[in-house]
């Protein structure tokens, strides 16, 4: 078994364990889940620091790292040959940081379950599984491999929203629900199609191997999704450009992008604070990678075309996010419209086809991991507390807990893009690459930079006008006394293990950006050469 | 000392830098526990003598040096940080020593007693740190990054006094406004990347440089839009008009951050920065330059003139001058805007230092009398001169120095902006002329409200009534050692040997600026003496007005009530309208800054956050909806599908198997087992077939 393996199906193994436990062991069902996820971030640091630079990855299997390939499902199906679906794992510069991240980002949520209650064993066995179809996404280089990890993501999740949210949480959790599955059931077609248009040079059976579908030269003449002389077209649309679009909208909902973000602020609202933790930094992320990983990567052609579109929408998320998060009373729900006005960075940056752009999204994705999951923290340290999360009902916080105002004043400030915080590095190269895109070519006009860059203005307003009505000023609670007395108890030594890492992280990411875009540049500057071809 | 120490300069100037930032994790990690300040200042003492005995003469007049390191590449482009040392940086970084030594050891004194003084060594470090930083950069992200934490640095300090409403909406709008800069400053370093491929100055501007290789075209529209970018970044930092808004706001910090944030090192970055870049701006920005520096200085006067406030008078004094740097850039002097920088950055942090000795002592009767009296309030002093003579002296010669008399600092590098204005406008021609005539205007402005500032102060009695008068005294030798130490500064011998020639100022030869223009050597004593002399006059006026309360709006006011013992009629006239007139002027321009440029940033302000409400509208009630519809849509149409399903498909089915089961039903009624029925049956049947084959 190879260390991805591994990655991927400890936490199952953790599930079971804690699945066949006896509930008088429930206290040490939490214990079982942090020394995996331990492992697991442990091993993915490892993995991380053993990665080879220089290798490139997208669509060379020799450029993929610790890769594992087993034959899984080979069929015969009579006359229509041969069903060919591989276990086919492997990580390149792209995926590699997003595992650490997965792992990171866990390990925070467990910390933060510290104090659930309610029906322990099926919440822990949940997570674990969650865990596992994380790993497995990001790993997965087997498109039916991929799709399969990326339904049962959906599962744990439904019902962690579900049974353990707040007043509100069948509601959230059936939108959530919805929404994703809408995106991948289409997202099946498009996969279907592709394995019917594409064969295995080695074997000649169709195959769902990601890889081969990056390459021209094993796309059958005249099939669907055929590369060349392709006149295939649904409602006047080409093929190709469909498959992209479809493809695009199934992870655009996961990323999300305006319109299509409403399960989001329900959602977080909604769900437990780990599960908001979980949510923000890294199911969002999955619908990023799925772009880089699988629309531009298996459609260059029809992203050339479109990334004016693409580009638009990036704007519209950033400042429409932004504007949105300067109007909401409820924290979260705040902190949830300024993930959709960050994660638009990421569809701008890529949208740009530029080097710089397209790092500076996958630094962005990695940062606002961090920092997303940091600042869900702190409303969950305030809200554990006196059980509300309105802006209005608190001022002059920072007299009653000065050490919380100080983490939460960092979170903010690092959010917003203060520089030496990992923030700052992905937003401005995205702006950079996004302007450079006009001399490049590639058609992203540089109004859309300046009008990215409008959102990191807005994103100052909104978390210092938040700052300034929580937490300055003169002591005044809707609870009165009563809360003053819970809010003097200042952030306690738990909540500090789990969230000085994460902004620590961010504080050394922003330092020193070069540990990740060493890992990165050799697979972005070969995406993007891939892609600039058809420029 | 360099060759004892063996230090070299460029490692000397970032010691120079680090030194405030280990101060700043010292003091941050021992929180509440280091409150004497000790570690910080003793940090930027060593930065300082670093800087003076190393850095400087290691430099200055000699060939630039720098260091270049890796930070990060993305795909093939290897960004860097470096150090650049050349005569403009290392001045920068001894200024900015020069005038943090000084300003924390007033704080020892000044903010003695105050409970968060730990946080105020914290946050005054980071600032040295980052201020240090951005002095000696050589690449402009790195420039970028410590611009940005500068002025986190100074929302942290504006703010310091947290649980004040007005200080925490300050610091915000602070943060905001420079936050408009720093896109400004972004775009531009956008547009330098699309044309250099690199953020490296020197390799941009440097000797043989990418720039000189004329490579770009310099008119053209990307150039431009980078020169307005970077100008864009400085007008915020440098509070240009119409950006300076948040400088006054800004004093709600404590005096001392004042004094070194917002009068002399922070705000000046922007001049800085735009000397750094010089060669980059074409004729479009500097004249664009040039038009917002003349129109900041003007207003910014202006609204001195009227001011109560002792600090907002030198706020709005400090953005006047910082209109005069940039005028001095405009016109492609950026050597004399860097003279004025150093030497302002004397005068003005002395009279913020001297203000804040005259608020404490106002604070004192506060709070002996308990009255409900604004401390900085210049309508409440007066007289003041003989509770604080050594305080008087030095704030004396610092407003001295900024209405330019001669003898003073002030004097020298005033006149070399506005003789070189005058010299670019003479070569110009035509229209041009507007911007040195303004700048006269604006330097008897500030001599007259500089003067009234220290009269009101100073002279005649105080103007409230208290019994503290006895515990009024000299500011304590702590505070008072720094300002002395500044008010040697604001002489004319410590910048050039001569008294009146500004041309001998090292500071000037050091750059070696080529002008444009054509030196006029008639101005050279036209201009110091006119400015000498208006001064004067403006003093006078202001002296009258203020200590001798001849004020004529005041006298004519009085002789309308008593109709009696006017004075010379023809001897007010002139006085008693200008004084009028400037009084409505500078009155409406205040009220013009307060409503119109202050109120339309509201209305920005309020216009985005109706936009935001706009936006969470169509977010609820339209995205949402949408969603909500088309699953309450299909919930609908699965109700209807359900109850087709039930009543119609299943229905049918239902009718079916009824009407199946109601014929057999019928037809078991038959079966009964009754022989008799059964051959009734039969004999019918039998019946029916003979009636049928008979009828047939």
């Amino acid at each position: 078994m190879g260390v991805l393996s591994f990655l991927i199906f400890s936490p199952l193994v953790a599930a079971v364990l804690i699945a066949v436990l006896p509930s008088s062991l429930r206290q040490s069902y939490k214990y079982i889940a942090l020394v995996f996820t331990l492992i697991q971030l442990i091993v993915s640091g490892w993995l991380y620091g053993q990665f080879d630079n220089t290798a490139s990855g997208i669509n060379t299997a020799d450029g993929f790292q610790y890769v594992e390939q087993v034959p899984w499902i080979h069929l015969s199906l009579g006359s229509l040959g041969q069903l060919e679906i591989d276990y086919f794992l492997g990580i390149d510069g792209i995926s590699m940081p997003l595992l650490v991240l997965s792992a990171f980002v866990m390990l925070m949520a467990i910390g933060a379950s510290w104090n659930i209650e309610k029906n322990l064993k099926g919440y822990f066995a949940l997570i674990m599984l969650l865990n596992m179809a994380v790993m497995g996404i990001f790993c997965a280089l087997d498109f039916f491999l991929f799709y399969i990890f990326y339904e049962v993501m959906l599962l744990p999740l439904y019902f962690l929203i579900g049974i353990w949210g707040g007043a509100n949480r069948e509601y959230a959790a059936i939108k959530f629900f919805i929404y994703t599955l809408f995106g991948s059931v289409f997202m099946l077609l498009v996969i279907v199609g592709l394995y019917f248009s594409v064969i295995n040079p080695n074997t000649g059976a169709h195959t769902f191997n990601m890889l081969y579908m990056m390459d021209p030269s094993h796309y059958v003449d005249g099939s669907f999704f055929a590369w060349f002389n392709n006149y295939n077209e649904v409602l006047g649309i080409p093929a190709r450009l469909l498959g992209f679009i479809v493809l695009f909208l199934a992870f655009a909902i996961k990323v999300p992008i305006v319109p299509l973000h409403t399960w989001l602020p329900d959602a977080h609202v909604e769900a437990p604070t780990p599960i908001s933790i979980i949510l923000a930094g890294i199911l969002l992320k999955i619908g990023g990678y799925g772009i880089v990983r699988v629309c531009v990567s298996i459609f260059p052609d029809a992203v050339t075309y479109s990334n004016w579109w693409l580009g638009l929408i990036g704007v519209v998320s950033i400042l429409y996010g932004a504007f949105n998060a300067l109007a909401q009373k409820d924290l979260k729900r705040m902190i949830a419209y300024s993930s959709i006005s960050h994660m638009g960075f990421v569809v701008l940056g890529i949208a740009s086809l530029t080097v710089e752009g397209i790092s500076g999204a996958l630094f962005q994705m990695i940062s606002h991991g961090f920092l997303s999951a940091s600042l869900f923290f702190l409303v969950g340290v305030l809200y554990d507390r006196v059980h509300d999360r309105n802006i209005y009902n608190f001022r002059g916080l920072a007299s009653l807990m000065p050490k919380f105002t100080v983490f939460i004043s960092l979170a903010f400030f690092a959010s917003l893009g203060l520089p030496g915080f990992s923030a700052f590095i992905g937003e401005a190269f995205v702006i950079i690459g996004a302007f450079n895109a006009e001399s490049v070519g590639s058609g992203l006009p540089r109004w859309m930079a300046i009008a990215g860059s409008v959102g990191i203005l807005l994103s100052a307003a909104y978390f210092l006008w938040t700052l300034q009505r929580m937490f300055f000023g003169q002591t005044r609670l809707k609870g009165g006394e009563e809360w003053a007395l819970v809010l003097e108890k200042d952030i306690n030594w738990r909540e500090r293990i789990v969230i000085i890492p994460a902004l620590a992280l961010a504080l050394i990411l922003g330092v020193m950006p070069f540990l990740f875009f060493d890992k990165l540049n050799s697979s972005v500057v070969h995406l993007v050469s891939i892609v600039s071809q058809y420029l | 000392m360099g060759e004892l120490l063996h230090i070299s300069p460029i490692l000397a100037s970032i010691l120079v830098m680090l030194l405030p930032l280990f101060a700043f994790i010292i003091q941050a990690s021992l929180g509440e526990k280091a409150t004497s300040g000790n570690i910080s200042l003793i940090a930027i003492l060593i930065s300082f003598i670093l800087s003076a005995t190393i850095v400087l003469p290691g430099i200055w007049n000699k060939p630039p040096q720098y260091n270049t390191y890796d930070w990060f590449t993305i795909g093939t482009k290897t960004f860097t940080i470096g150090i650049l040392l050349n005569n403009l940086t290392v001045l920068m970084q001894l200024v900015v020593c020069l005038i943090a030594v000084p300003v924390h050891i007033y704080s020892r004194a000044y903010m003695k007693g105050d409970p968060g003084i730990a946080r105020y060594w914290t946050f005054l470090s980071l600032f040295c740190f980052a201020m240090l930083g951005l002095t000696i950069s050589k690449n402009l992200l790195m420039l970028y990054i410590f611009w940005e934490l500068v002025g986190f640095a100074s929302y942290l300090l504006i703010g310091f006094w947290y649980t004040r409403d007005a200080a925490t909406a300050a610091n915000k709008k602070a943060f905001i406004i420079n936050r408009v800069g720093d896109i400004g400053f972004l775009i531009g370093i956008a547009c330098l990347y699309s044309l250099f491929g690199t953020l490296d100055i020197i390799e941009i501007l440097g000797e043989g440089g990418l720039f000189s290789q004329g490579i770009v075209d310099q008119q053209s529209s990307l150039m431009t839009l980078a020169g307005l970018g970077f100008f864009l970044g400085a007008m915020a930092k440098s509070a240009q008009f119409p950006l300076h808004i948040w400088l006054p706001d800004a004093m709600e910090g404590p005096t001392s951050v004042s004094s070194l944030i917002h009068a002399a090192t922070m705000v000046a970055a922007g001049v800085f920065l735009l000397s750094t870049l010089f060669p980059l701006f074409n004729d479009t920005v500097l004249l664009f330059i040039a038009i917002i520096g003349t129109i900041t200085a003007l207003m910014a006067a202006y609204f001195a003139l009227e001011q109560h406030d002792i600090k907002k008078v030198l706020a709005y004094s400090t953005i006047s001058q910082l209109g005069y740097m940039m005028v001095a850039i405009g016109i492609g002097a950026w050597d004399a805007a860097m003279f004025h920088l150093t030497t302002h950055a004397f005068f003005k942090c002395l009279l913020f230092l001297g203000a804040g000795a005259v608020i404490h002592e106002m604070n004192t009767i506060k709070k002996h009398d308990c009255q409900t009296i604004d401390p900085q309030d210049l309508r409440n002093m007066g007289g003041l001169r003989k509770y604080m003579p050594k305080t008087f002296i030095l704030m004396s010669i610092a407003s001295f120095a900024l209405a330019g008399f001669p003898l003073t600092s002030g004097f020298l590098s005033k006149d070399a902006i506005i003789i070189s204005s005058f010299e670019w406008a003479i070569h110009q021609g035509g229209l041009y002329h507007i911007i040195p005539i303004v700048l006269v205007v604006v330097s008897i402005l500030t001599a007259f409200y500089i003067g009234r500032l220290i009269f009101k102060t100073f002279f005649g009695e105080l103007r409230i009534n208290t019994t503290a008068n006895s515990l009024l005294h000299e500011a304590p030798k702590t505070m008072l050692w720094p300002m002395f130490f500044l008010g040697i500064g604001c002489l004319f011998f410590c910048f050039s040997p001569s008294p009146i020639s500004y041309h001998l100022a090292p500071i000037l030869d050091g750059f070696s600026v080529t002008y444009s223009f054509s030196e006029v050597h008639s101005l050279h004593i036209i201009i110091p003496v006119t400015l000498t002399l208006t001064a004067l006059i403006s003093w006078w006026i202001a002296y009258r007005w203020y200590v001798l309360d001849q004020h004529p709006v005041h006298s004519y006011n009085l002789d309308i009530e008593q109709n009696s013992n006017r004075k010379v009629a023809v001897f007010d006239f002139i006085p008693y309208h200008l004084a009028n007139s400037l009084i409505i002027f500078s009155r409406w321009n205040y009220h013009f800054d307060k409503y119109i440029i202050d109120g339309s940033v509201n209305a920005i302000v309020k216009f985005t956050l109706r936009t935001s409400q706009i936006a969470s509208w169509i977010d609820t009630y339209i995205v949402d909806a949408i969603v909500i519809g088309i699953s309450n849509l299909s919930k609908r149409i699965a109700n209807f599908s359900a109850w087709f399903d039930k009543y119609i498909i299943d229905g049918l089915v239902n009718t079916i198997a009824q009407t199946t089961y109601y014929f057999g039903h019928l037809l078991r009624w038959v079966q009964n087992g009754r022989l008799q029925n059964y051959l009734g049956f039969a004999l019918t049947m039998v019946l029916i077939g003979i009636i049928y084959l008979i009828l047939r």
